[in-house]
């Protein structure tokens, strides 16, 4: 294997599980959120001999999220119940509950809404670089990721009351 | 713990560390790609009348079979990197290929008429429109396309991609194809744009429900023709419009 190959594959190993759970976040469908992923490491590697000394990470990432947009009227469609991973830590009905409770929260946000949620509190990222990625104004990113607060808010105070009433 | 916090660990609680790809495939799949471009940007400018593939190929934004269609239908348009002469290859691709690298070392195509400046920044490029000499076989009324390229400061031009009509005419009155930006990461994403025949002197745009306006320029070659585009910070680039409209100015639908 090339040098160049070889860099990637490392790459590509460590940079998946955070890709793919990107993905989840945004589309709520793992089958989805995996092809996304793979189509983003595609692109990567296809222009890896130009990117590999620079960000790789953030170019996967931009082209993962950009990929993504294309679908951004589609709903969310899986509930975590469904497909539950093998559990290596913690608590399976802890993780499935916290699970369907992301998936309930993030299902009430627009697309737009919920990929600068995901830029900003999954990767981090700061305002200005969500609003480059996106190419929309810093100001839009922080009236949206209100506006995403306010929705998360409602979401979790309605998921109490209800099941206070159960 | 507050929502956000709540939310923050979620995210990351919920993370599958064992995730794994195929990484046989993507290789596989990257590499394929990158001849792809490279075939691509070793000229493929003007394309033949008919290949349908091809504006699938080297289309930065043409929509594919599972895209929403605008409202307003355009007639069939090529979308091209830009370069020069036709390629016998381009029929061979069969997805969209991002362009960033892919016209890099083709010498830019001369703009016809003024350069549009849309106000948009990249870094200290500006985002320019202008139309380029484009020729496909057997369309002689097909001479025009409209490009998307950044200016440096020094006047350079880097010319990202263009779309052009592949049959009937490039003066038509109506819309002709709507440019979208691909979605690559690129370093500077395309503004939503493409070109009007007619007297509108409004654009109008409709997404989810909410109409946003575009900008809109005459072009100085042929005043008939109306350049437009979407601000980024109204339409982000990439994002399909579900119609689109024209109004003159006493706002009458073209």
């Amino acid at each position: 294997m090339a040098r160049g190959d070889a860099e990637f594959v490392e790459f590509a190993r460590a940079a998946s599980a955070r890709l793919v759970h990107a993905a989840y976040l945004m589309t709520g469908d793992h089958h989805q959120a995996e092809d996304a992923a793979q189509t983003a490491l595609v692109r990567t590697y296809a222009s890896w001999s130009r990117i590999q000394d620079d960000d790789a990470y953030g170019y996967a990432r931009r082209t993962l999220v950009n990929h993504l947009i294309d679908g951004w009227r589609r709903p969310m469609r899986e509930y975590p119940s469904a497909d539950v991973p093998e559990q290596r830590r913690g608590d399976v009905a802890d993780e499935v509950a916290t699970r369907r409770w992301l998936i309930t929260i993030l299902g009430a946000l627009n697309p737009r809404e919920r990929a600068i949620v995901v830029l900003r509190y999954y990767f981090d990222l700061p305002e200005a670089q969500v609003a480059r990625e996106l190419a929309v104004s810093v100001g839009t990113v922080k009236s949206t990721s209100s506006r995403a607060l306010e929705k998360l808010r409602g979401v979790t105070h309605r998921t109490a009351d209800e099941e206070a009433r159960r | 713990m507050s929502e956000l916090d709540r939310l923050r660990h979620a995210m990351r609680e919920t993370e599958r560390p064992d995730t794994v790809l195929d990484l046989a495939a993507v290789m596989r799949e990257g590499r394929r790609l990158r001849t792809r471009r490279r075939v691509a940007g070793a000229g493929a400018a003007t394309l033949a009348t008919g290949l349908a593939a091809v504006v699938v190929v080297v289309a930065v934004g043409a929509p594919g079979p599972g895209d929403p269609v605008p409202a307003e239908q355009p007639p069939p348009v090529a979308v091209a990197p830009p370069s020069v002469g036709v390629s016998p290859w381009a029929g061979q691709s069969l997805e969209p290929t991002p362009l960033p690298t892919m016209a890099r070392d083709e010498p830019p195509p001369k703009p016809m008429g003024q350069i549009v400046d849309t106000g948009v920044r990249h870094g200290t490029d500006r985002r320019v429109y202008y139309f380029v000499p484009v020729s496909v076989p057997g369309e002689p009324k097909v001479t025009i396309g409209l490009a998307a390229g950044r200016q440096a400061p020094d006047g350079a031009l880097t010319t990202d991609f263009l779309v052009n009509d592949v049959m009937g005419s490039d003066r038509r009155a109506g819309f002709h194809q709507i440019g979208y930006d691909e979605g690559t990461g690129a370093a500077a994403p395309v503004p939503t744009f493409g070109y009007f025949v007619g007297p509108a002197n409004r654009i109008i745009g409709t997404v989810d429900g909410r109409q946003v306006d575009a900008r809109v320029a005459r072009w100085s070659a042929d005043k008939q023709v109306v350049i437009f585009w979407f601000d980024p910070a109204r339409l982000t680039p990439g994002e399909r419009l579900d119609g689109i409209i024209a109004r003159d100015g006493d706002g009458r639908l073209l």
